[in-house]
């Protein structure tokens, strides 16, 4: 079969599984019993160079080196292409790449039967779009889905088994039995409202992105020795890389895990090119339901944060399913800074970012100011540097800003003065990294007016400072009751806040502490391995892949699978003390796990044990 | 908000408008204060506040019933009724006219029993809004300061007892008394106490609450201010995740009565002003073909490279002339080849490699040099060069000019027509007749070419053999250019095999026993000279490749991006 639009770099660099069973290497961490294959689904991320969450998947894999991971990845452009991959440890047995950016458009044409089916498959997805949903159907209740997401999720598996079984997916979404779907759909009873404005074009555009956003489904991954294999798919982001978690359950039954630490819907409609609004709705159709059917299949979703936590419970996910998991971040860097006391300049404000319009550093600049009219001896060290056009522009206007509001001053009349509000970058003289950055404030002030999930304000908890943040997106989830948050664009609640703490060494002291112990507990990398670690055991442990054996003749072998192959540990390991009762071996020279049950005699191959 | 039906909601605000005379005129004249730079800040609320508050009531419908109010009454009865709209709908129905108190129960009594809400009320004045503020959750334990409060309580009382007109003045004079203090430019409306995760570390007492250009519906500004957003949405989660980018969080979302950004969308969604037979703007033209003309350039240059050759055979005799006719055929086939890989005949990228090559120069070889080999076969021959068909070559040559000309008014009448059409039917009825109005104007240039050229070198004009030929390549060629490259493959193979057979059986009839295999082209020959067998072949072969055509060039799939640029 050749239904493959990509073009693969097929990697097998250690695979234990192809080896007969006598001959099987053991795992050397074997951890409650339980190796786990894990097929990990990255898109545009992990193992190329300029990926994106390429550090945390990096940690991840490497902390769990007591399981095996097959990486799948894709990537998003040719220069990341190009960069390369970072070094894999061992536990990674192979890696498989396809790109999103190309497509080679050489598949099959197909034949009547398969074109009816396709008209069939597709009709129903097109229609499943345009479809406007039912008024007053509470989109965010968890529960049975409804008939549309029915419909949706059985068009989709269509539309994946065709491209197994025949192929030539890519050229038949473009063609014109889609457009003409399409079509019909928007001319539909009950389709959405700018469907049915569609024009020609605008169908054409829909048809291409349909096909762009459905590529996943023409790979040639989901066969018995891809992800057929692993026991569980773990899709770092939703988008692509959830979509063939989907079809490897869709195909054998794997069970999906979802993480993800920016909404992919979210960003998609941020990212939404200004086209027609009809092209833009259809779109906006496609990835929500495409969320909603990943979000439905998956066994466990675990958002990053609280922010992504909600949308993705608006968009259908199961609050059941959802499980919380910080990204980890690591913590050694501030370990110094954290652990020794507080030895910084009492009356220093620090603030450590990229500079940008969304931190709102005029606001900041201003707060200041309030304080400076109580405080006179308080300083200000803004850490960070610009980046982009915008940020320069931006910075020049703070420096200029702030020299206007705050002349230079000096000791006495003889000194050479300098201005309280200091501009400043990692890796000068005075400054040589991060951690000293903190160090250098007693109170760590955020200003931002927007926020994702701020990393700064993490270091500042890990280094133990007091903070005095903004409340914006996960702020206050970060800081839970572990420093001061006041409303964004309020420079006077800032101002009285950071007051506040200056003036108290003794509150400060406790806020640092407690901030630290947080963030000890919530951000460091061994949290996050140690929750995905339980969260894979978990998801195995309660949808675990059946397998249905076939014997040479393709038929079913109804007891293939002896029911030993169920219980933790290796039933298939050779027995290096056969003959010899268990206590008589020699003590310490066995590894073997302990058992339930007996000792297993030599297995018998699956073949022969049927006929 | 989300468990609200469609009737439920108020109607949508479309225009600002005034509810009566007098309104309107102290709207005007606060409108235009408002809108001065300088004017003070009291004023300023007010304005903000009337305007949207007039502009809410006229278009719902709700004649005096002033909705904000009428929601931060429901606020104060009964706390959990929670939302604007919640409130406003209740007012929606109910004849104005005929009411005593348009301000849905609430009234004066009810003012005074329940001073908390009086104050409650001002510190929104202070703070927000006054209707808006009249339902915050944070409106009972406001923290505003006494006299403050009891001001504010005699003044909404006040403004209860005057109904529906008193709305503007009960807020001009709790504004006068009130300390403004001038809004920031860009600020958000937001809240002046300090929402903090840590209340006691951080409920810093903030001196006199600061009154903000108020509104009496507060999503309404919200609106206003994102208009484009609101405008251009097409699902409400697209609206949330903008706000989101702007810094609107789930508690600010709170201060317009929403319990989280999603049901804040939702309302702003679908009080868009949306006239649903308005359709999108058409898109400004069809976007030229961004391309450079230098394929005008390479279009001729075959036929001037093949006006070269054949003067240069003409001139010559002999082995020179041979070694002349074998570097003109070079020169132009070197011509074809550049000038087709530019313009409007390229193949796109990626496409199968197909035969087409090998079959078009079989093709073109035969309509120079087939017919007077089949001559001279039949004849006995041959003996000696045989003289070639240098007229249909130059033809041939000059009309693909014409050609690429024709490949391009097709390619961009098809885009116009794209963008023009509201349904695949409509544009393949469109499309149909520019095809073939298309393909007759090539045969009229070619035939024109050719008759030029027999008549410049004294040849007969081979119209029928060489017509058809042209035409044949030509609809191949544009089906292939559009991705269809198959057919035309199997159909040129088959026409080139045809003429082969035809050659190879005139010889193949001077084996013994086997004159019979000679036959039907000997007649054919006969019946209508040589040129009747290229014109048999390709008429056909053209016609089958232009009902495919028709078929598929004038789908709209056909005129699509190319495949990996969506």
């Amino acid at each position: 079969m050749d239904n493959r639009p990509s073009r693969h770099r097929h990697v097998r660099i250690r695979s234990s599984r192809c080896e007969p069973p006598g001959q099987r290497r053991l795992p050397r961490r074997e951890i409650g019993g339980a190796l786990v294959r894990i097929g990990l689904l990255t898109e545009g991320g992990y193992p190329y160079v300029s990926g994106d969450a390429r550090l945390w998947c990096d940690r991840l894999v490497r902390g769990l080196g007591q399981h095996e991971f097959d990486i799948y990845a894709f990537s998003r452009s040719e220069r990341q292409e190009d960069g390369g991959w970072t070094p894999l440890p061992s536990q990674v047995s192979r890696v498989r790449t396809a790109p999103l950016w190309t497509v080679e458009d050489d598949g099959p044409v197909h034949g009547r039967r398969a074109r009816r089916r396709f008209a069939e498959a597709y009709g129903e997805l097109a229609v499943a779009l345009c479809t406007a949903p039912e008024p007053g159907s509470p989109r965010s209740a968890p529960g049975p889905a409804g008939p549309e997401a029915d419909r949706f999720g059985s068009a989709l598996c269509a539309l994946a088994e065709l491209a197994r079984d025949t192929g030539g997916l890519v050229g038949s979404l473009r063609s014109e039995t889609a457009v003409r779907a399409l079509e019909r759909a928007c001319r539909g009873p009950r389709a959405l409202r700018m469907a049915r404005a569609a024009r020609v074009p605008e169908l054409l555009d829909v048809a291409a992105h349909i096909e762009c956003a459905l590529r996943p489904l023409s790979l040639d991954w989901y066969e018995d020795d891809g992800l057929g294999s692993v026991d569980l798919c773990h899709a770092t982001t939703g988008g692509a890389a959830a979509l063939a978690g989907l079809l490897a359950g869709y195909f054998n039954g794997v069970p999906l895990l979802v993480t993800e630490y920016g909404v992919q819907l979210r960003a998609h409609y941020l990212q939404a090119p200004d086209g027609a609004p009809s092209v833009r709705a259809l779109l906006a159709s496609l990835h929500r339901r495409l969320a909603a059917e990943v979000y439905r299949r998956a066994a466990c979703i675990t958002p990053g944060n609280a922010h992504a936590r909600r949308w993705q419970e608006r968009c259908g996910a199961d609050r059941s399913k959802l499980r919380t998991v910080y990204p980890g971040m690591d913590a050694s860097r501030f370990t110094d800074v954290g652990e020794s006391a507080d030895c910084a300049d009492p009356r220093t404000l620090v603030w450590v970012g990229r500079v940008e319009p969304s931190k709102d550093l005029i606001s900041l600049l201003h707060a200041f100011a309030e304080i400076r009219k109580e405080e006179p001896k308080a300083r200000l060290r803004i850490v960070g540097a610009a980046e982009g056009a915008d940020g320069t522009v931006y910075l020049g206007h703070c420096r200029a800003l702030a020299a206007q509001l705050f002349p230079d001053e000096a000791e006495g009349v003889h000194d050479v003065g300098d201005n309280p509000v200091s501009f400043e970058e990692i890796g000068g003289p005075e400054m040589p990294d991060l951690a000293e950055a903190y160090a250098a404030g007693a109170v760590v002030v955020l200003s931002s007016v927007v926020e994702g999930l701020p990393i700064s304000l993490v270091e500042a908890m890990f280094c133990g400072r007091a903070t005095v943040s903004t409340d914006v997106g996960a702020v206050v989830e970060v800081i839970g009751g572990t420093g001061l948050v006041v409303p964004p664009r309020n420079p006077r609640a800032l101002a009285e806040a950071c007051i506040a703490l200056l003036r108290d060494p003794k509150r400060r002291e406790r806020l640092g502490a407690a901030a630290r112990a947080r963030a000890l507990e919530l951000f460091t990398v061994e949290q996050n391995v140690a929750a995905f670690h339980g969260i894979y055991l978990e998801v195995v442990s309660h949808t675990p892949v059946r397998r249905v054996l076939v014997d040479d003749a393709g038929e079913p072998l109804p007891f293939g699978t002896p029911a030993e192959a169920h219980l933790p540990g290796r039933w298939t390991e050779v027995r290096t003390t056969a003959g010899r009762p268990r206590w008589a071996s020699p003590p310490g020279g066995g590894t073997a796990p302990v058992r339930a049950t007996g000792p297993v005699k030599e297995p018998v191959p699956t073949a022969e044990g049927a006929r | 908000m989300s468990e609200l039906g469609e009737l439920d909601r108020p109607g949508t605000p479309g225009s600002p408008g005034a509810w009566d005379a007098r309104s309107e005129a102290w709207l005007v004249g606060a409108g235009r204060a408002g809108r001065g730079a300088d004017g003070p800040a009291g004023t300023d609320t007010c304005a903000g506040a009337a305007t949207d508050g007039c502009g809410g009531a006229a278009t719902d419908g709700c004649g005096g019933a002033a909705t904000d109010a009428c929601a931060g009454a429901r606020e104060d009865g009964s706390p959990a009724t929670g939302t604007w709209a919640a409130g406003a709908c209740a007012e929606h129905d109910a004849p104005t006219g005929s009411r005593d108190t348009p301000w849905g129960g609430f009234d004066a009594d009810e003012a005074g029993r329940l001073g908390v809400s009086g104050a409650g009320m001002v510190e929104g004045v202070h703070g927000e809004a006054f209707g808006a503020a009249g339902g915050d959750p944070r409106g009972d334990s406001g923290t505003a300061e006494d006299a403050n409060g009891a001001q504010g309580g005699d003044h909404g009382a006040r403004g209860e007892q005057h109904g529906s007109r008193g709305v503007s003045r009960a807020e001009t004079s709790v504004d006068s008394t009130a300390p403004v203090r001038a809004p920031r430019s860009h600020g958000a409306p937001s809240a002046p106490s300090a929402t903090s995760a840590a209340p006691a570390e951080s409920a810093t007492p903030v001196g006199r609450p600061v009154a903000r250009r108020g509104a009496v519906d507060p999503v309404k500004a919200l609106m206003h201010r994102h208009h484009d957003l609101c405008e251009q949405a097409v699902d409400p989660l697209e609206i949330a995740a903008a706000l989101e980018v702007h810094g609107l969080t789930d508690r600010a979302a709170a201060r317009f009565r929403h319990r989280d950004v999603f049901s804040l969308a939702e309302e702003m969604y679908a009080r868009v002003p949306r006239d649903g037979d308005r359709l999108p703007p058409p898109p400004n033209s069809s976007a030229p073909l961004r391309e450079h003309w230098a394929w005008a350039a390479f279009a001729l240059l075959p036929g001037v490279l093949c006006a070269a050759a054949v003067m240069g055979l003409r001139s010559t005799e002999g082995s020179p002339r041979l070694a002349v006719a074998a570097v003109g055929a070079l020169a132009v086939a070197l011509a074809l080849r550049m000038a087709l890989g530019r313009g409007p005949l390229r193949t796109p990228a990626r496409t199968t490699p197909t035969g087409n090559p090998v079959w078009t120069c079989w093709l073109l070889a035969y309509a120079v040099l087939g017919d007077g080999l089949l001559r001279a076969a039949l004849e006995g021959g041959p003996d000696g060069p045989w003289p070639m068909a240098t007229g249909s070559a130059l033809a041939l040559a000059l009309a693909f000019g014409p050609a690429v000309w024709c490949a391009r008014l097709f390619a961009t009448g098809a885009r116009r027509r794209l963008a023009a059409s509201r349904g695949l039917e409509e544009f393949a009825s469109s499309v149909t007749p520019l095809l073939l109005g298309l393909i007759g104007l090539f045969l009229s240039f070619l035939g024109a070419l050719l008759a030029l050229c027999g008549g410049l070198l004294g040849e007969p004009a081979p119209y029928a053999g060489t017509g058809s030929l042209g035409g044949l390549l030509l609809v191949a060629r544009l089906l292939t250019a559009h991705g269809f490259g198959r057919t035309p493959a199997v159909v040129l193979g088959i026409a080139a095999a045809a003429e082969a057979t035809a050659l190879a059986t005139v010889f193949a009839g001077r084996l013994p026993c086997c004159a019979f295999l000679a036959t039907p082209v000997e007649a054919l020959v006969d019946a209508g000279g040589a040129n009747a067998v290229p014109a048999l072949v390709c008429a056909p072969a053209a016609l089958i490749l232009l009902i495919h055509a028709i078929r598929t060039l004038t789908r709209a799939s056909a005129h699509a991006h190319p495949p990996g640029s969506p």
